[in-house]
């Protein structure tokens, strides 16, 4: 089992990757209305410079914003109206559950740092961006941070997050749901080794009709997997045992299970509109920042 | 499979197996390996287990695995023995007996011969590369049906050549054939340069005998060169159950010649009494049938007198047809309705000529009781005396080639003037080539007759005490019918298509003083009007010259052939017919008598224009086959000296632990199994 990593702030994103990432925003593919007013165009009618309508007239509107060319040429008042810019909420759940601290390239690290890296890019462009990490429930949180200022702070926060406890991503996803009624986009980082299923806990985040986000983490010993011989297997998590014999069959078998459950999970997220990503750890995370979220449209 | 150590097998068994099983039951030492989750594990278990229906099975295959090695190895320990083929080499002959007997179908449809022929071939099968072979089938005669040879495929498919006859079975030529066969080996090996005796270096051949035992006279083998443990008896056949017609005789009432009495003689050879009906044919008509019930053939062995080689009582009966109205001359046949083993047997076929009066010329210068011995008889009889005979005109002798009358008896005159016809002669030869006669022997015995040829039936030779005789000297093939110590006393011979029965003494002699006297006081006796009777109406009854009317399977026989023909036939039982060419203008000769029935010449001489062929053999008919077979001094055992010998077995079970072995090890390396 690997030891607990005591990982650094510059050891999650470095410097470097940060400039890279400085010119990257967060898209949602979801139009939401913030909060606060923000640097992002809502639905909502607003003072942004973006030309929206016109409408009548009526008595009590702003006078600032009558188009006195309209009312010159026909003699009648009508009000421009522009989209409002609001802010987008960010959020991050990361599975922190111990069998994510398991692996080389370890699964914890890896997760943590493609947090890192979204939740600096939503920073950075005024978006709240919010940080939960769960286990069985939400174990603890970052919520609403905004503005480059709070970078080291997240950056901190990331590094220093425990990885502890039985996945619960039930009790999670309702926790969260609770808690976090503004919409926006949602990025769940985890291996989804859940006993319990993945499907009530996606269910109660599309509830709250977040733009979702899965990505599915498994390091390269999950994927294929070295043992073999007469063992007995426990689960990091719950000490559950198994005792198998472990031969070429039983590999085959393994795989082809995993594999069925990764397609399954697929499935499930493309049927109602959660994008889904598979991931090895050996895949370097600035890829899948740079590279594959910006395929998915997570970023840009 | 035997064990020369079975207890080892016990104690090793007993020492392995149980700590084997007994650490199969303690739990299997896993290592303990921590993974983020065992629930995919978990799952694919489950499939696997689905997905095999021997799971539990396969999971112990290993302990399976072992355990047969200890139980390879402990049987290894038991120095187990198997019966294994032994292949054949050197020198093979293959005997086959293709004897009537070897018709028998048995319980899987199959006859003995077919059964034979394919035992044979699994023996040729069973040869060494280098074995060389040689095959010989046999019933009354031997033939080479393939030299020696090292070709198994052409050996098989000459013995597949071999077709069956309906003749009795000999195994003398075909030994002597055999032993010929080896002599010529030895005298090529010989011949090749070697300088040790040709015995030594010579291979000796195993002789392999297929056959259902029963050969006639077998203990008159004489083994020259064959050891009789390298004789190796196939036994051939099971069924025992038979009826046969062993003799047959039709002939017509003396006192009215158009009645025919027929008689045959019937044996069950099988263990049940038997109820059959038994029909009478005359040229193919059904004339007379009866119920014919006959006891059991085998003696009950718990019963005293069980060795005997005589029949059991009740287990063979003479049927008598009586009062049968048949003036004609025709086919007699007699068969038996009876679902038996061997058929060649059921049926017997002999010929009836038409009744006439027997013509006799009695040649000699007077003789008081041959003259009224023949008197006795209802015959057409003419004298003439030796001077006559030769000087008569031919017309009143023959007609052709043929002599008129059917039988001329000689008294005291040597003649060369012999168309074809039936002669005796009394103290005198005919002047045919091989016979001779020569001094006056007296003060001999007679000590030998064969009491079962129809000349000496109903004739008492035990009181016949003949004077003085002439030595006779007969050419081999003659059959010498009364024996006396230097000299036959009776012969009988054929020639071309004549008969000659030669008695070497006279029935009158001269003493020293020149008076006639009586040579033998036989002449006075019952015995002798028996005697002429017997001569007269067997050699005037044969349809064959070759003195019988019926032949065994496979006997050539003579026929006489009419004065004027064109092509001849003869027609054969089975609708078949061969044109046949006489010899020297006076006689056929016809070898191709293989199988049963009547047999027709056309155009032929009227009444001697047809013979039968039948088995009556009762060696042949008794087809239950015998286990052990006589050959001269010596016995031979079926099956005794057969293709088993027994090996050591224990290799192949060290080979197999050695297997295993390595089985295991792959397995448990694979692990494919969980």
């Amino acid at each position: 089992m690997a030891t607990q990593p005591q990982t650094k702030t510059n050891e999650l994103i470095t410097p470097a990757f940060m400039r890279k990432l400085d010119q990257l925003a967060v898209v949602s593919r979801k139009i939401f209305a913030g909060k606060m007013r923000g640097e992002r165009l809502t639905k909502r009618r607003g003072e942004s410079a973006e030309f929206a309508d016109y409408r009548s007239y009526v008595v009590g509107d702003d006078l600032r914003f009558l188009d006195w060319n309209i009312y010159a040429r026909l003699d009648q008042l009508f009000l421009k109206l522009f989209l409002q810019e609001e802010d987008l909420h960010v959020s991050i759940l990361l599975d922190c559950s111990k069998s994510m601290n398991w692996g080389e390239p370890n699964k914890w690290l890896y997760s943590r740092r493609i947090a890192a890296a979204i939740a600096y890019i939503g920073i950075i462009n005024f978006d709240r961006v919010s940080i939960y990490s769960y286990a069985d429930g939400i174990q603890s949180e970052l919520t609403g941070v905004r503005g480059r200022r709070w970078t080291a702070k997240v950056m901190d926060a990331l590094g220093a997050m425990p990885s502890n406890g039985v996945s619960n991503f039930a009790l999670a996803g309702k926790q969260f749901a609770m808690r976090h009624p503004q919409p926006g986009i949602v990025l769940v980082l985890s291996d989804f080794f859940e006993k319990g299923g993945y499907e009530d806990g996606l269910h109660f985040l599309l509830g709250r009709n977040y733009d979702i986000h899965a990505l599915h983490v498994l390091s390269p010993e999950e994927i294929e997997p070295t043992l073999m011989g007469d063992l007995r297997l426990t689960d990091v998590e719950d000490d559950d045992v198994a005792e198998i014999t472990v031969g070429r069959a039983l590999i085959n078998r393994y795989k082809k299970n995993l594999q069925a459950y990764g397609q399954e999970l697929k499935a499930y997220c493309t049927r109602r509109g959660i994008s889904y990503l598979f991931t090895n750890t050996e895949v370097p995370f600035d890829q899948i920042v740079l590279n594959y979220f910006r395929q998915r449209g997570l970023i840009r | 499979m035997s064990f020369l150590s079975a207890g080892s097998i016990a104690i090793a068994a007993g020492l392995t197996i149980p700590p084997l099983i007994a650490m199969y039951f303690l739990k299997l030492k896993r290592s303990v390996r921590v993974v983020p989750s065992t629930f995919l594990w978990k799952r694919s278990v489950e499939d696997l287990q689905v997905n095999s229906p021997f799971q539990r099975l396969r999971s112990s295959l290993l302990l399976l695995l072992q355990l047969l090695i200890l139980l390879a190895a402990a049987v290894a320990l038991g120095k187990p023995m198997i019966k294994a083929v032994t292949k054949h080499s050197g020198t093979v002959i293959l005997l086959i007996d293709n004897s009537a007997s070897m018709n028998v179908v048995e319980a899987d449809g199959r006859t003995r011969l077919s059964i034979a022929l394919e035992q044979a071939k699994l023996c040729v099968d069973n040869l060494d590369d280098d074995a060389r072979a040689m095959v010989i089938e046999f019933s009354d005669r031997a033939s080479v049906v393939s030299s020696f040879d090292t070709d198994k495929h052409a050996l098989k498919r000459k013995i597949d050549t071999i077709k069956r006859t309906q003749s009795a079975s000999s195994l003398e030529e075909a030994m002597s054939l055999a032993e010929a066969y080896t002599q010529n080996i030895i005298i090529g090996s010989a011949e090749a340069g070697s300088d040790n005796a040709p015995e030594s270096t010579a291979p000796k051949a195993t002789v392999f005998l297929f056959t259902d035992g029963r050969i006639e006279r077998a203990d008159t083998v004489a083994l020259q060169k064959f050891e009789t443990e390298r004789i190796r008896m196939t036994l051939i056949g099971e069924r025992g159950d038979n009826v046969g017609i062993i003799a047959m005789d039709a002939r017509r009432s003396y006192e009215r010649p158009e009645m025919l009495e027929v008689a045959a003689t019937v044996r069950n050879f099988g263990t049940q009494p038997l109820t059959f009906d038994a029909t009478l044919y005359i040229d193919g008509q059904n004339v007379d049938v009866q119920s014919i019930e006959l006891a059991s053939g085998v003696r009950d062995a718990n019963v005293a007198g069980s060795a005997s080689a005589l029949a059991p009582e009740g287990s063979t009966r003479v049927i008598a047809f009586d009062e049968i109205e048949f003036a004609g001359s025709g086919v007699v046949e007699v068969s038996l309705r009876v679902d038996d083993a061997l058929n060649v047997d059921d049926r017997a076929w002999t010929v009836i000529a038409a009744p006439r009066h027997v013509r006799i010329l009695l040649v000699g210068e007077g003789n008081l009781f041959l003259e009224s011995a023949i008197a006795t008889l209802d015959l057409d009889v003419v004298t003439m005396s030796g001077e006559e005979y030769e000087n008569a005109e031919d017309d009143e002798l023959t007609d052709g080639a043929r002599s008129i009358f059917d039988v001329v008896i000689f008294d005291r005159h040597d003649t060369d003037r012999l168309p074809q016809g039936n002669y005796m002669f009394w103290g005198s030869v005919p002047n045919i080539d091989g016979v001779s006669s020569g001094r006056t022997i007296d003060n001999e015995i007679i000590f030998n007759w064969d009491e079962t040829h129809p000349v000496l039936r109903h004739v008492g030779i035990e009181t016949l005490y003949v004077y003085e005789w002439l030595r006779l000297t007969v050419p081999p093939e003659a059959k010498r019918l009364i024996d006396g110590e230097s000299s036959a006393v009776l012969a009988y011979l054929t020639r071309d298509a004549s008969q000659f029965l030669i008695c070497a003494f006279p029935l009158i002699i001269q003493n020293a003083s020149g008076e006639s006297m009586m040579n033998s006081y036989w002449v006075t006796s019952v015995d002798f009007v028996v005697f002429i009777q017997n001569m007269v109406q067997y050699l005037s009854s044969n349809v064959t010259t070759t003195g019988t009317k019926s032949v065994r399977p496979g006997q050539p026989v003579t026929l006489p052939v009419p004065k004027k023909h064109g092509a001849m036939r003869i027609h054969r039982p089975n609708g078949e017919s061969d044109p046949v060419h006489p010899v020297g203008g006076q006689s056929i000769h016809y070898p191709r008598t293989r199988f049963v029935g009547p047999y027709r010449l056309e155009p032929g001489v009227p009444g001697r224009d047809v013979f039968t062929v039948n088995l009556f053999n009762a060696t042949e008919s008794n087809v239950a086959p015998a286990d052990t077979l006589t050959l001269g001094a010596e016995t031979v055992n079926a099956n005794a000296g057969s293709v088993e010998a027994n090996q050591p077995a224990w290799p192949y079970f060290l080979l197999a632990t050695l297997a295993l072995m390595l089985l295991e090890w792959v397995v448990y390396n694979r692990r494919v199994f969980v």
